[in-house]
């Protein structure tokens, strides 16, 4: 187990770095940071000399590579020029939003997709595999986007019934903590809503599939041969022996959801990370666009790294290989 | 030959799964040949006052800027099916050639393309892509290069695993012993075998093609002149058009994305069950 513990933190960072020379090498060549400010009559060609120096933009581009990766980890990931504030701390602000929305959504549709995933693989070829099969086909196929504007049109335009934009009413003021909690609920419930429906049907036909396959194989034949209830086998047999194709695919997923919520936060106008990354693009911020990338990038990285421990602890092999 | 078209009986007419997934793509296919004919204005020019309700002028009312919606929806198939089949077709031609040479000649070529493929796939690629797409700047080709570049490892991974089998094969074995070069009994012999699965995958990835252009565009990183169903939405949004109560300027494109996505899905799903062996047994 140590001997893979430690493999593994080895490729993860291998990736990493790979990751960032990537988002580096983006960066630095396709143009000039202080491009926009050199075109600003306003600032001297000697304010931009000295700014140069002090971003060390006039260094070799190993050196600053070099530099750029320490800097990294010492949380520091430039400063946002439309924020006027350091790329990190506006970051950690918001991540709290994200992950809040993020790790229950994800939790629940993992579930749902693996519990109902297995019920109706065990009855593929009925109508309801099918029906859930056509819905899960339509819904996996629908913008992220699009879903989320559909579910605010009707629930919050329509029947009036959430809020429209953000994660608290804006300028209310909170007598107690609980009327904050309320307020916070009522503006989450619409966007969990939507990521957890979307994720859920999207991951139910990879589970589907594989529970298919699992009831292929012999063992199955031979348990319901034998005569065993068939809750046992659907348990003990089927479901355990799909476990393990089911956690790589929905580790897989990871990096859709964070697309996902991405998307969704924007429709929502919910001030996480995710919504981060289309205001940088919005206002042209690339620090605050390559920092929020780099830290969603480092949360998949962290995932990936998880699902392969519990990968390992569900099975031996991988252990000892 | 007989039995491709034994296959495509199957896929087309025996299967209703593929047999409807082709008919929805046929659908949106005929709609971007014909758009010409269908669309009743030009798509860019200026035609109504903006934000006009539909009517019968404008079937699906017009734009912020007076462009008649109906009409950019049309042209939009074009752009939408082409991003569908381009982005696909090319990470499959980089990945098969990959995966071929890597899969039969073996030794350092091999472990080369291998390891290119691991750290690609380890990659987070959505992040890289918007990132990507950002500093390329706002072009169409630029978003369907950017989904080749992550797009063929999946392809190479997967052609190279049917190399491996296929090149124990007798009839290879036989083209060596006739003197066939290796770059013949690639591309001769192997090629054709592992197409029927590169085809299903290229149907399958089209639906992610198409959804991820959208998912760009809706950011802000597509491209601006190509009005694709994305930009259409992208332009909705921008527009607020829920709060002038066009919703239909909404709805249409996004429905239209996932439609066309579950046909290829559909189709994809039924070509895959005839050429994968392995999946087979799947149905009762």
């Amino acid at each position: 187990m140590k001997a893979f513990l430690v493999r593994r933190i080895y490729t993860s960072f291998i990736t990493f770095i790979v990751v960032i020379a990537i988002v580096f090498l983006l960066a630095r060549m396709t143009g000039d940071p202080l491009a926009e400010l050199a075109n600003d009559p306003r600032i001297s060609p000697a304010t931009i000399a000295a700014l140069k120096a002090a971003f060390g933009l006039d260094r070799p581009l190993h050196e600053q590579f070099v530099n750029y990766v320490v800097n990294l980890f010492r949380g520091d990931l430039g400063y946002s020029l439309h924020y006027k504030a350091p790329v990190f701390d506006i970051i950690m602000q918001k991540l709290p939003y994200t992950l809040a929305l993020l790790i229950p959504s994800i939790t629940l549709s993992n579930y749902l997709a693996y519990t109902i995933g297995i019920e109706i693989g065990w009855r593929r070829g009925t109508r309801l595999d099918s029906v859930f099969m056509s819905v899960s086909m339509f819904i996996r196929s629908t913008p992220y986007f699009w879903l989320a504007i559909i579910f605010l049109f009707v629930f919050s335009v329509q029947l009036r019934l959430t809020p429209i934009f953000g994660a608290v009413t804006p300028g209310k003021s909170f007598s107690l903590t609980w009327d904050w909690i309320s307020d916070y609920l009522w503006h989450y419930i619409l966007p969990f809503f939507v990521m957890t429906f979307r994720g859920f049907l999207s991951e139910l036909i990879y589970v589907r599939n594989v529970v298919v396959d699992v009831l292929g194989e012999d063992f199955v034949t031979t348990a319901v041969a034998k005569g065993l209830p068939e809750k046992y086998v659907k348990r003990k047999y089927v479901a355990r022996n799909a476990m393990l194709p089911i956690v790589t695919v929905l580790g897989m997923r990871y990096a859709f959801i964070i697309d996902g919520a991405i998307q969704t936060e924007t429709v929502f106008s919910y001030p996480g990370t995710g919504r981060l990354v289309y205001e940088a693009i919005f206002n042209r911020d690339f620090w605050l666009l390559q920092g929020a990338v780099v830290i969603l990038t480092m949360s998949v990285i962290v995932v990936n790294f998880i699902i392969d421990l519990l990968y390992a602890y569900l099975d031996p092999r991988v252990r000892y290989r | 030959m007989v039995s491709i078209l034994r296959d495509l009986r199957y896929i087309l007419i025996e299967n209703r799964m593929g047999l409807i997934g082709f008919a929805i793509i046929m659908f949106f296919t005929l709609i971007a040949i014909f758009a010409d004919i269908i669309a009743p204005y030009n798509p860019y020019e200026l035609v109504g006052p903006p934000y006009t309700p539909p009517n019968e002028r404008f079937i699906l009312g017009t734009n912020d800027i007076g462009q008649d919606i109906f009409s950019e929806f049309i042209y939009g198939s074009r752009i939408s099916l082409y991003v569908g089949f381009t982005a696909p077709i090319l990470s499959s031609i980089i990945g098969t050639i990959l995966g071929i040479i890597a899969g039969y000649l073996g030794g350092y070529i091999d472990e080369l393309v291998v390891g290119a493929v691991d750290v690609m796939l380890a990659l987070p690629s959505l992040p890289l892509i918007i990132i990507l797409a950002a500093y390329l700047g706002p072009s169409l080709n630029n978003i369907i290069l950017v989904l080749a570049i992550f797009g063929w490892p999946g392809f190479a991974r997967m052609v190279r695993s049917q190399v491996l089998s296929l090149r124990e094969r007798a009839y290879v074995e036989a083209a060596r012993a006739t003197g066939a070069g290796s770059f013949r009994i690639m591309f001769r012999h192997i090629l054709p075998h592992v197409v029927p699965l590169v085809i299903a995958n290229i149907v399958l990835s089209a639906t992610s093609a198409i959804l991820t252009e959208a998912g760009l565009s809706f950011l802000g990183l597509g491209d601006p002149i190509a009005k694709s169903w994305g930009q259409i939405l992208r332009r909705a949004q921008v527009g607020h058009a829920l709060h002038q109560g066009l919703w239909l300027w909404v709805f249409t494109p996004g429905l239209a994305i996932a439609l066309l996505g579950t046909g290829f899905t559909l189709l994809g799903v039924a070509i895959e069950e005839k050429v994968n062996p392995r999946l087979k047994h799947s149905r009762r």
